[in-house]
């Protein structure tokens, strides 16, 4: 059965725009089909008289609103990038859920404005597979890259696809769900840089940089209180997945525009408990779109210590270092904090001092860590980090969409 | 000024502030079994659907069955194939327990509400009761 929407418009005399949905109800990218009826010119100044004579009409579209913004992050899996998630969504309204009334394990997320994709989705081998050849997820044969490809390109065109889904209670590939293009794509996962073509689809691309010891400490935080494991399992799981890590995942980080780097505290020595952290926003210059944060003086080094006359903070206290730097061969600016936030006032102050970090607002950092203040990383680095990261990925899409201007639909007569 | 408080995610943070927590730390032999799981069970929060529940113990006896496989495999060879691929079975069924929690815990929704919305009638969305 067709559907289709019909939209009336006042005469085409000269230029005039037309803005139709490129999405319909449906969601899909749909041919436009323009009827239109030429009226009779009576006393036209072109002179030529005869009234009846041949106009031509061109019509051109454009597919502006169709494209896609393409972020692409890379994490291992327990090391928070679903928090992330929930603050990049957040950033841009609304909560981010699961599809409705599709597969319950679906591991994909949809707010109004971005639609998240795990890439486990595109493994090619599911458990019992990797199992019999012996690969690991990490491994790039467990995972369909042409697929990933193919489907990314396909969204960001704006055309819908049906995605595999890779269950991760079951361990099998389940039947596909319909990914319908939304403004913000992002693709979350082990490979989302591996593929040489997918990391050329991506307008944007973030690794998180775990250290081993806080690695450590948050796959304890995660796992002790699960029957079956303990220290010892814990500390084995993650020593036996390292070398395919380092060997697939770790080499990714060298083509990410931003990394969060996340180690333990200098602050206090030999912390173990990886409670207190140092997190590092390592930026690269000369992104389209993207222009780093900075402190003070932007190109500079400054090293700066927020508590003192003016602000009273609890210890450790916080910490900031910025600089320009060198990261595997790329000019980068790197955006440094220390420590931990206790009060709302630490936090409303650090975001006073800091340049470039695309708020619409003053104090909109303050209020995107408040409404989250129960994620992991709201009292340090790693959630002012990925919140300024979110509020600067808005920017890198209102920069992307305003460029493209909205269709003019042209009829010229001869 | 208002102030904020926090949450510390350390398990040593949060045992000094609760010791009873302690208990739930350790696994119970075979006799406690039943209490243990109905406790971890109950913990998880906003799990309404049979669904969810079985899920929750599913991913539960997996990973107590993967561990003990990982480390039976990993005495050969710890650096064989085998081991590498059952170590990294374990971190995929920690994570994936370790997501549902959240999602039960700190967000407060049961994952199959809307599923259950459109098929009320299946097993799986039979209202979870003790």
């Amino acid at each position: 059965m067709a559907v289709s929407t019909v939209y009336t418009t006042q005469s085409l005399n000269s230029t005039c725009s037309i803005s139709t949905p490129a999405k319909t109800h449906l969601g899909f990218h749909q041919k436009q089909v323009v009827f239109y009826r030429r009226t009779s010119k009576k006393g036209s100044s072109s002179g030529s008289g005869s009234g009846s004579g041949s106009g031509s009409c061109v019509i051109t579209c454009s597919a502006g609103d169709s494209q896609t913004v393409v972020i692409g992050l890379a994490a291992d899996s327990g090391c928070g990038k679903s928090t992330f998630m929930r603050r990049l969504t957040s950033v841009f309204g609304g909560a981010a859920e699961p599809p409705k009334g599709g597969n319950p394990d679906s591991n994909t997320l949809i707010s109004d404005m971005t639609t998240v994709i795990c890439l486990d989705d595109y493994h090619s081998l599911d458990r019992t597979g990797r199992k019999e050849k012996g690969v690991t997820a990490l491994d790039p044969r467990a995972n369909d890259f042409d697929l990933m490809y193919e489907q990314v390109k396909a969204i960001k065109n704006g055309v819908a696809v049906d995605k595999p889904i890779y269950n991760h209670v079951t361990g099998l590939l389940d039947p596909p769900e319909l990914i319908k293009p939304p403004k913000i794509l992002v693709i979350e996962g082990l490979h989302p840089m591996f593929d040489e073509r997918v990391r050329d689809l991506l307008d944007f691309s973030i690794y998180l940089d775990i250290s081993n010891e806080v690695k450590f400490a948050w796959k304890i935080q995660r796992d002790m209180a699960e029957r079956g494991h303990s220290l010892e399992s814990i500390k084995a799981s993650i020593e036996a997945r390292k070398p395919d890590f380092d060997a697939y995942i770790d080499p990714q980080k060298k083509y990410a525009d931003a990394v969060i780097e996340v180690l333990p505290t200098q602050l206090i020595p030999d912390d173990n408990e990886g409670k207190v952290l140092r997190v590092r926003l390592i930026m690269k210059e000369g992104v389209k779109n993207f222009s780093p944060v900075y402190l003070f003086d932007e190109g500079s080094t400054i090293s700066w210590i927020p508590c003192g006359r003016k602000l009273t903070c609890s210890y450790p206290g916080i910490k900031f270092h910025y600089a320009p730097d060198s990261y595997f061969g790329n000019e980068v600016s790197i955006l440094e904090m220390d420590g931990q936030f206790d009060r709302l006032d630490e936090l409303i102050y650090v975001e006073s001092h800091l340049s470039n970090i695309s708020t619409k607002f003053y104090g909109e950092v303050t209020q995107q860590m408040l409404k989250h203040a129960d994620f992991p990383g709201s009292n340090n680095g790693t959630g002012l980090f990925q919140t300024i990261v979110g509020l600067k990925i808005r920017d890198l899409y209102e920069q992307i969409t305003s460029s493209k201007t909205a269709a003019p639909l042209e009829a010229t007569k001869a | 000024m208002a102030t904020l408080g926090f949450n510390s995610f350390t398990i040593t943070g949060a045992l000094e502030k609760n010791p009873k927590l302690r208990l739930a730390l350790f696994p119970c032999d075979k006799k406690g079994e039943k209490r243990v799981s109905r406790t971890s069970v109950k913990a998880m929060g906003a799990a309404k659907y049979k669904g969810t529940q079985m899920r929750e113990k599913k991913l539960t006896e997996m990973i107590e069955k993967k561990v003990l496989e990982a480390k039976e495999v990993c005495e050969g060879d710890k650096t064989s194939d085998e081991c590498k691929v059952a170590w990294d079975e374990v971190e995929e069924v920690s994570q994936a327990k370790a997501d549902l929690r959240r999602t039960l815990q700190i967000e407060k929704k049961d994952p199959l509400e809307s599923f259950c919305q459109e098929n009320p009638e299946t097993e799986e969305c039979r209202i979870y009761e003790d």
